[in-house]
């Protein structure tokens, strides 16, 4: 059994929270968040709370920790876990810039550990497809690549009111905007498809007043094949779950494919659909397929259990951290480049 | 461009949706409605509806353009200096800090000159009131108590729990108390409440986009001396039944304003496009929707032993 810890109880860590108690061999030991009433709902399911992580990687015995918090601490949460010999699954941006990401991956390339970067746009569904017919080669060589993931970011409305945490308008503490946090999982995947990407061309917009960017558009470029990848991406868009606006489409030489082709058509009918299939696999006896009727969050799912099957079964790590270090040159150099203007 | 009497509300429509033409529409339209001698304040407060940080093209909240326009009319009508407050105040899930700066209100501010106030910060008095015989204590800014001209520029939507919300429940979010949800379950005695503490003088409603089903664009602005009779104007136009909106039964029964149901048949024109134009929905079905979809989702996951994603997590 893997004793789990969990840094950080937001949006994000509540939600890893969730999914690790109902994860296979794995045993949620304790959470930490500075306010109270997160640490709250963690007491509800029967689980220790800390006031910190520190305090809760000294007082119990983890294996692992699901780091989760605000940009700011990820650096030293990281170097605090890997000095207890933690294994750590680490939220992405895993870092505000270029320069912490080397430093946090210097730190553990001497550390036996695994760590693990939640990229869960790879574990889409309507993704996962997409690839497997360019693998396939069933629309020839791709060409072009576009892609857009345009949503609310910070700024999303929970039905229970919660103010945007401050770090959210800080670039330093953010270390960047809608790039840095939508569109790291767009460069991600093509990265992922095409290795390492050049960065050709990139603007930010600044609707919104703040110092960090709320929408951008970046073009990037591979080196080896000359394949072009156009990113867009955004926080400007008010939507109301389960509304959600994600999609690559590819162009090959012989044809095209879009990840809108394999997502639910209908979110609600998509809902009742897994929700009746999980119904039945209960009946019957089987595992339920957690979050499945979100069809969103259903890829948070995924990822977290391939990181604690990698650890219990011993196996390698599918998404390393030195590995995300091309999206983070990415997102420095686009950054560096940008052609955009701040209207402020 | 052209303006429409009623007795005691203006309805006008722009043509285009330039900054001159709203700064005409305004101007008419307060023109038209106001005989108040701006003189005899020392400050006007403008209060627009800045819920969260969704933009004016989202329909959810106030235009910085009809601000500006209204600052501008001040400007003009007044024979001395009058100080111009734009007041909001915190609330659960938003922080005027950042709301001023990332709606525009902070840069309108620099270029009239005029102050940003947070209603949760500063002198807070609390006011009791009674309502439907209950007794009600609220956090209100000092500032607000304070003889000033009240302008109340709400934006014209239907919510997706609420229902109508215009001018009164505008008010509700000038309550100093940033966790506001806390009221939710008091709501219509809530709003009455600050209603009877504040009254506003001068009800300008930006109706550039009005939200119903969707946001659209609508092109209107509908100003009223009396906050509840320019909602129950309004809800009446745009197909909302006022009886069906809790707060506005109670705002009637409880005289917090003129409730005389307007004549609209005597006003073709531009009371038709509102009520052809305005995006309606089923309000009965997309108000019951969401607490329906939720009751379905705790009965499966309670069945199924499924996650509840905490964004849609109500405990």
């Amino acid at each position: 059994m893997l004793n789990v810890g969990i840094a950080g109880l937001g949006k994000m860590g509540k939600l890893h929270f969730l999914n690790a108690l109902k994860s296979n061999n794995v045993n949620v030991v304790a959470v930490a968040d500075l306010s109270k009433s997160n640490r709250k709902s963690a007491e509800k399911y029967h689980i220790k709370s800390y006031k910190n992580y520190q305090t809760m990687i000294d007082a119990e015995k983890l294996d692992a920790i699901i780091i989760s918090l605000p940009n700011f601490l990820k650096k030293e949460s990281l170097f605090y876990s890997s000095d207890n010999n933690l294994d750590i699954f680490i939220d992405k941006p895993f870092a505000r810039s270029l320069k912490e990401a080397e430093e946090m991956i210097k730190k553990i390339e001497s550390k036996n550990i695994k760590v693990m970067v939640g990229v869960n746009y790879r574990y889409f569904d309507s993704f996962q497809k997409v690839k497997k017919i360019i693998e396939e080669g069933n629309i020839g060589e791709v060409v072009l690549a576009t892609s857009e993931l345009i949503m609310d970011g910070p700024f999303s409305h929970p039905l229970v009111p919660s103010p945007v945490a401050d770090w959210w308008f800080s670039k330093e503490k953010s270390g960047g905007g809608a790039l840095l946090d939508l569109g790291y999982h767009l460069i991600d995947l093509f990265c992922w498809m095409f290795g390492d990407l050049e960065v050709e061309f990139s603007s930010l917009n600044y609707r919104y007043h703040l110092p960090i960017e709320d929408a951008a558009t970046v073009i990037l470029k591979s080196k080896k094949t000359g394949i072009r990848c156009t990113v867009n991406t955004g926080w400007f868009s008010k939507m109301i779950f389960p509304d959600f606006n994600f999609r690559i489409n590819m162009h090959g030489t012989v044809g095209y494919i879009s990840t809108d082709e394999f997502a639910p058509k209908n979110l609600y009918f998509h809902a009742v659909k897994e929700g009746t299939k999980n119904f039945v696999r209960k009946v019957i006896g089987r595992k339920l397929h957690y979050l499945s009727y979100t069809y969103y969050y259903s890829s948070f799912v995924n990822i977290l259990n391939l990181f604690f099957e990698s650890i219990n079964k011993d196996l390698e790590i599918p998404v390393k951290l030195d590995e995300q270090l091309s999206v983070m040159k990415s997102i420095e150099m686009a950054y560096k480049k940008n052609e955009g203007i701040n209207i402020d | 461009m052209k303006v429409l009497i009623l007795t005691n509300i203006i309805i006008s429509r722009i043509k285009n949706f330039s900054n001159k033409d709203i700064n005409i529409a305004v101007e008419n339209s307060l023109d038209s409605l106001s005989d108040k001698n701006l003189s005899n304040y020392e400050s006007v407060i403008i209060k627009p509806n800045l819920c969260y940080y969704w933009d004016y093209s989202t329909g959810q909240t106030t235009d910085p353009r009809v601000v500006s326009a209204v600052v501008d009319w001040i400007r003009k009508r007044s024979t001395k200096y009058v100080e111009i407050f734009v007041a909001e105040a915190d609330a659960s899930a938003m922080k005027t800090k950042y709301v001023f700066k990332m709606l525009g209100f902070e840069k309108l501010a620099k270029e009239k000159q005029i102050n940003l106030v947070n209603l949760s910060e500063g002198e807070i008095i609390n006011k009791k009131v009674m309502v439907d015989g209950e007794k009600f204590t609220l956090p209100v800014n000092k500032i607000l108590l304070d003889k000033n001209l009240m302008i109340n520029v709400p934006t014209l939507k239907i919510h997706r729990t609420i229902g109508f919300t215009c001018a009164l429940k505008n008010m509700f979010g000038a309550i100093a108390k940033p966790r506001k949800y806390d009221y939710h379950n008091k709501l219509a005695k809530i709003i009455v409440a600050i209603n009877k503490i504040i009254k506003s003088d001068i009800i300008l409603v930006d109706g550039i986009i009005a939200v119903g089903k969707n946001p659209k664009k609508m092109g209107v602005i509908i100003t009223g001396d009396d906050a509840l009779s320019t909602d129950l104007f309004i809800a009446k136009i745009i197909g909302y039944r006022p009886s069906r909106s809790s707060y506005l039964n109670l705002g009637v029964k409880e005289k917090i304003g003129e409730s005389k149901i307007f004549n609209i048949n005597s006003n073709p024109l531009d009371i038709e496009y509102i009520k052809k134009e305005f995006p309606k929905a089923n309000y009965l079905i997309e108000e019951r929707k969401m607490s329906f979809f939720l009751s379905m989702l705790k009965l499966y996951t309670k069945i199924v032993g499924d996650v509840i994603p905490p964004v849609l997590d109500v405990e």
